[in-house]
């Protein structure tokens, strides 16, 4: 068990760091407040083509879509840097870490040759449309339908909550091709496709950022299937165990809280009280950490990840408040005019427990496959 | 960064898994607090467990397991200072040790060969006399005693006096570890028969997610101790020792209530690892004193 870095780990982090030194302009930090807003995307496809030509976008793809087999240690550092200055990809965190593998494992030639390459570039935004207004943590009971008339699907249906539809250009679209949990089937719809039509919903997490999208008659070729009718819990089951430490939320929690008692210090306000806050805060990014660095070495070493993903989701979302709310008490102009990235830390921490599905889900996980609790009965 | 087991600690495990097997259970008649064994003492001494630190291979890592592990039992041992103190600090000392924080009563320190004294910021050292010392009646699940009449001894330098208060840290952190695992896993057994309303506790979510959250902080405390003891950073082993202390809070008491009346009596374990935990709450000072070290080594 060691828990240094080694000398080639601690050299890509100096060049991602060295990288957003160079590349992330003076005002930022202001653009980072909204996820989904045009600025960010825009500023995030400038940025991703950047990181695109230096080699940073998608080092551990293969080689073969434009990456260098990259170990997951490296993936993950370069997301921990990434999301510790506010996620300068924006919503193309996705495609590099989970839409992009899942098309290389299920997707036709013809589906790869399309939506790989503009990936590999940074030079397209994707959406995914898995919740609905009746089907949240519950996403077997989904509605949306998509019915074959000879070669083509004709889609209906509402999907909701949907990061990133504003200006994506594609879809992950689950959609109901049969009755149950076996006929729910993946579609790969352009959002310009006739019949979408996408709806902002204001929201206190930021500019742009989720949204409703209605399908009404929405026709796509059968080509346009990922896998098989079907197919979609199977693929999303292994979409999200490449996703299953999800986004490093620890590292810029980590960084606001180290922002906030460096200030305090300063001011001479880093009170007792304080103190106690903040070392339990501390722990806590530290717990989440760990927790998440261990499901990395485990994929590093081709281990199967256990139920401690959702150990180190339940963890993440601990600090994530832990955080949060000592930001508000310390530095309450955070949420007032003050420091724009401490607001965009806040929007953020929020959801942590919600966005990528209940963290509640995670606690039931954690209950019957870790401790071996007897299941609920439903 | 890799956080798996190496072979030797692997097999450091399942060495201590075998010695320990005798000692799992607490004995059915024993309805006591200080549950103690001196052949569980004999057999890791015979076995050089408490020079595992010292091990190639092992190093403060293997220690750390040991204790968390050694922990886990009903039986209290002094393992932690022996393993994760005296390699860095009291490496001339003879062991069990003790330590005596501020006059208060600590735990071993009727039988420690050699008391760790602390008054405030400083440590001395010194040899313990069986007429310096006083038992202490405690239900704290450890064997309590406590100086009465001055010793002479030696004073430790500032570097030593901060060495000893990191790997008491890191010490603390372990130990906390083993104690909340057994009391959880303990708790999952009771939750896993007990019925009401015609099924088992533990399919009650209000319970699943109580249990479930005290699970992650389990984990955590043990991550803690682990980087701390690998490590040896100043930071990571504060930061430890406070995670410990302040997760002790929460789970000791949602580990009795979950047991409910179960939990209170003396036949059942679960107060050897709880109350142990309570003694630990106020070891170096407390949780304040733990995030006063993290202010100062962690926020820079």
């Amino acid at each position: 068990m060691d828990f240094a870095w080694d000398e080639q780990q601690a050299a890509f982090r100096s060049t991602v760091r060295d990288f957003l030194a160079a590349n992330l302009p003076a005002g930022w930090e202001r653009i980072a407040h909204g996820p989904g807003s045009e600025a960010q995307t825009q500023f995030s496809k400038d940025f991703c083509a950047k990181l695109a030509k230096t080699g940073l976008l998608v080092p551990h793809w293969p080689a073969r879509w434009g990456g260098r087999d990259a170990d997951p240690w490296i993936s993950f550092i370069l997301a921990e840097e990434m999301w510790a200055v506010g996620e300068p990809r924006g919503g193309q965190y996705m495609n590099v870490n989970w839409i992009g593998p899942t098309l290389m494992k299920f997707g036709s030639k013809a589906q790869q040759d399309r939506y790989i390459p503009p990936m590999a570039q940074g030079d397209t935004l994707w959406c995914q449309g898995f919740s609905e207004p009746e089907a949240g943590s519950d996403l077997a009971s989904l509605r949306t339908r998509a019915e074959k008339h000879g070669a083509s699907y004709k889609i209906n249906g509402q999907k909701i909550w949907t990061s990133y539809a504003g200006a994506a250009d594609t879809c992950f679209l689950l959609a109901r091709t049969a009755p149950g949990k076996n006929g729910i089937s993946i579609f790969l719809v352009p959002m310009a496709t006739p019949g979408i039509t996408v709806r902002n919903i204001p929201s206190i997490i930021g500019e742009g950022d989720i949204h409703e999208v209605f399908f009404d008659d929405v026709e796509v070729p059968e080509t346009a299937i990922l896998g098989g009718e079907g197919e979609a819990w199977n693929i999303v089951r292994t979409a999200l165990s490449l996703e299953r430490v999800g986004i490093p939320r620890f590292a810029l929690a980590w960084r606001m809280l180290d922002r906030v008692v460096a200030a305090l210090k300063k001011a001479d306000r880093f009170s007792s009280a304080a103190c106690i806050d903040a070392a339990r805060a501390r722990a806590a990014c530290e717990v989440a950490r760990l927790y998440s660095y261990q499901i990395v070495d485990q994929r590093r070493h081709g281990t199967p990840t256990g139920p401690e993903a959702s150990a180190a989701r339940v963890a993440t979302v601990s600090c994530e408040r832990l955080v949060a709310d000592f930001v508000v008490e310390h530095q309450p102009d955070a949420l007032a005019g003050g420091d724009p990235m401490l607001l965009a830390h806040h929007q953020r921490a929020i959801v942590a427990g919600i966005a990528s599905g209940a963290a509640e889900i995670q606690l039931n996980l954690v209950a019957s496959e870790l401790l071996g609790l007897p299941r609920e009965p439903r | 960064m890799d956080l798996r087991l190496t072979p030797d600690q692997k097999d450091l495990l399942t060495a201590i898994n075998g010695l320990v097997a005798p000692f799992q259970a607490k004995p059915i008649d024993f309805h006591g607090f200080a549950l103690v064994s001196n052949e569980l003492e004999q057999q890791l001494e015979a076995a050089e467990f408490f020079d595992i630190a010292a091990t190639p291979g092992l190093g403060s890592v293997g220690a750390a397991l040991a204790v968390e592990r050694i922990a886990r039992l009903p039986y209290a041992a002094e393992v932690a200072l022996s393993m994760l103190v005296r390699p860095h600090v009291l490496t001339e000392w003879p062991r069990p040790f003790a330590l005596v924080e501020n006059g208060r009563p600590g735990r071993f320190v009727a039988s420690a060969k050699t008391l760790l004294i602390a008054n405030g910021e400083t440590f001395s050292v010194a040899l313990a006399r069986p007429d310096a010392v006083q038992s202490v009646e405690s239900i704290y699940g450890y064997p309590m005693a406590k100086l009465v009449s001055p010793l002479e001894g030696k004073p430790l330098s500032a570097q030593q006096a901060s060495d000893a208060r990191k790997w008491l840290r890191v010490a603390l952190a372990a130990e906390a570890a083993g104690l909340i695992q057994a009391a959880l896993e303990a708790t999952v057994a009771h939750l896993s028969v007990r019925k009401q309303f015609g099924r088992p506790l533990g399919t009650f979510q209000a319970l699943r997610h109580r249990l479930a959250e005290c699970a992650v902080l389990a984990g955590g405390v043990k991550w803690l101790a682990l980087k701390a003891a690998s490590t040896g950073d100043e930071g990571d082993a504060a930061l430890a020792a406070f995670h410990a202390q302040d997760s002790a809070t929460r789970v000791a008491y949602d580990m009795h209530q979950m047991l409910g009346a179960m939990g209170m009596t003396l036949e059942h374990p679960l107060h050897l690892w709880t109350y142990r935990l309570k003694a630990l709450l106020s070891d170096l000072g407390g949780r304040g004193a733990q995030a006063h070290a993290v202010a100062r080594h962690c926020f820079t």
